[in-house]
C-alpha cells in the first residue's frame, strides 16, 4: 500500500497525475487500505474464490435501475461513484472486505464492440437474511412490479423486466 | 475532502511536510470520511439483500461451462442434472467470506443448458431490456501478473488487463469474465 501511494506521489511530482486525480486516488486507496485485511490465505493451488465482486448491469436508463435496486433491494449508492452514466450499488460485507456491488450502466455504443456472447446470465438470485414472507411480499407489492411468490422464494421483474429472484437459505442452497 | 487533500498537497509542494507525513495524513483523513459516510447512510429499506445467492448462467453446453468455471476458479460441481450443474463457491459448511449471519449460504453459479424446457413459473415473461454484460469474481491473494500467466497457461482466451486491480477474460462462450482481488470494490471501481 505504501508503495502504491508512494508511486502516486511520484507520478504527481512528474506531472503524470494531476492534482484532482491524485486527491481522488489517494482517498480511494486509503479507504481500501483502512478497510482491508485482505484475504491472506493462499489457495492450495490455483485460485480461491471469495465471491461475486460485481454484476455489470446495462440498461436504457441507469438512474432508474439505480433507484430501484437501492429502494427495493436496499443496496447502497456509493458516494462519488455516480457519473451520470453509471453508479455503483453496494451490498453485503463492506467494500474491500468481500462486499459486492451492482454496476448500473446506461447502454452506450462501445468504442471496441465485442462479438456477442453465446451465453447469458438469465437471472440473479439474492439472499435475504431473516426472511419473513409477509415482509418480503409487502416490499415487492409496494414496487408495483410483477412478481410471483412462494414461501422463502420470490421472483420479480425489475424496471427493465430483468428477472430478479430473492430467496432464503432453505429455498436456495447448493446442497439442498 | 478534496479541499483538505489539496491543502496538504500544497504543504508537500512547499516542503512543509514530508512525503511520509503526506501519506499518513491523507490515509487517516480518507478513512474518517468514509466511516462518517457509512454511519450516516440512509435508513433501512424494507428489504435488504445480504449477498448474491446464485447466478443463473445459460449456454449452449452447460457441462463445458461447468468444467471451465471449475478449472479456472477451483470450484466443485454438485447437483448434476440433465440440463444443469451447480458450482458452490466453497465447501459444504463454510460461511461466505466475512458474513456472520448463519442464514446466508455460500454463493453458487448454476450452469444451465440454453435449450432446457421452460420453467412454467417463469414462462411468458417479457424480454428484458437490460443485460448483464459481465460478472466480476473476487479471489483471494490476487496477483495480476501471476494470475494472468496461470490463465494463459490454462488456455483461457482473451486475457487482458482491466483497470488497476483486475483482469478480464472470455469464457468458452465469449462471455466477459472479470477477476480481481478485494482491492477492486465499489469504492475503487469506476
Amino acid at each position: 500500500m505504501e508503495r502504491f501511494i508512494a508511486d502516486l506521489v511520484k507520478n504527481y511530482e512528474s506531472g503524470k497525475v494531476d492534482r484532482r486525480e491524485f486527491c481522488k486516488t489517494v482517498a480511494l486507496a486509503a479507504t481500501v487500505y483502512a478497510a482491508g485485511d485482505a484475504a491472506k490465505a493462499q489457495a492450495p493451488r490455483g485460485l480461491k474464490m471469495i465471491g461475486i465482486n460485481h454484476i455489470s448491469y446495462t440498461c436504457p436508463d441507469y438512474a432508474k435501475a439505480r433507484d430501484w435496486y437501492a429502494s427495493v433491494l436496499g443496496m447502497e449508492k456509493t458516494a462519488g461513484k455516480d457519473n451520470g452514466q453509471r453508479a455503483n450499488l453496494m451490498f453485503g460485507p463492506e467494500p474491500g472486505k468481500g462486499g459486492s456491488f451492482v454496476v448500473a450502466r446506461t447502454a452506450t455504443r462501445p468504442a471496441n464492440p465485442r462479438p456477442p456472447a453465446q451465453s447469458v446470465v438469465d437471472h440473479v438470485c439474492y439472499t435475504i437474511s431473516n426472511w419473513n414472507d409477509a415482509r418480503v411480499e409487502a416490499g415487492l407489492k409496494a414496487t408495483g412490479r410483477p412478481y410471483t411468490a412462494r414461501s422463502g422464494n420470490v421472483n420479480v421483474l425489475d424496471p427493465f423486466n430483468y428477472p430478479v429472484q430473492l430467496a432464503n437459505i432453505e429455498q436456495e442452497n447448493p446442497w439442498i | 475532502m478534496e479541499g483538505f487533500v489539496a491543502a496538504k498537497l500544497d504543504e508537500f509542494d512547499r516542503g512543509k511536510i514530508s512525503r511520509r507525513r503526506l501519506i499518513e495524513t491523507l490515509t487517516l483523513a480518507a478513512t474518517a470520511v468514509y466511516a462518517t459516510d457509512r454511519a450516516t447512510a440512509a435508513e433501512s429499506p424494507p428489504l435488504k439483500v445480504a449477498l448474491v445467492n446464485h447466478i443463473s448462467y445459460s449456454c449452449p453446453n452447460f457441462r463445458q461451462a461447468g468444467d471451465w468455471y471449475s478449472k479456472v476458479f477451483n470450484l466443485d460441481q454438485v447437483g448434476l442434472k440433465d440440463t444443469e450443474v451447480t458450482l458452490p463457491f466453497g465447501k459444504m459448511g463454510e460461511q461466505p467470506y466475512n458474513v456472520t449471519a448463519k442464514d446466508v449460504p455460500l454463493t453458487f453459479q448454476i450452469c444451465r443448458a440454453l435449450d432446457r424446457p421452460q420453467n412454467p413459473r417463469t414462462s411468458g415473461r417479457p424480454k428484458p431490456d437490460a443485460v448483464i454484460d459481465h460478472i466480476g469474481y473476487t479471489v483471494a491473494d490476487f496477483n495480476r501478473e501471476r494470475v494472468k500467466a496461470d490463465l494463459i497457461a490454462m488456455g483461457v482466451k482473451n486475457v487482458r488487463d482491466g483497470g488497476l486491480y483486475s483482469l478480464h477474460m472470455d469464457d468458452p462462450f465469449g462471455f466477459d469474465v472479470q477477476i480481481s482481488g478485494l482491492e477492486n470494490n465499489a469504492l475503487t471501481d469506476g
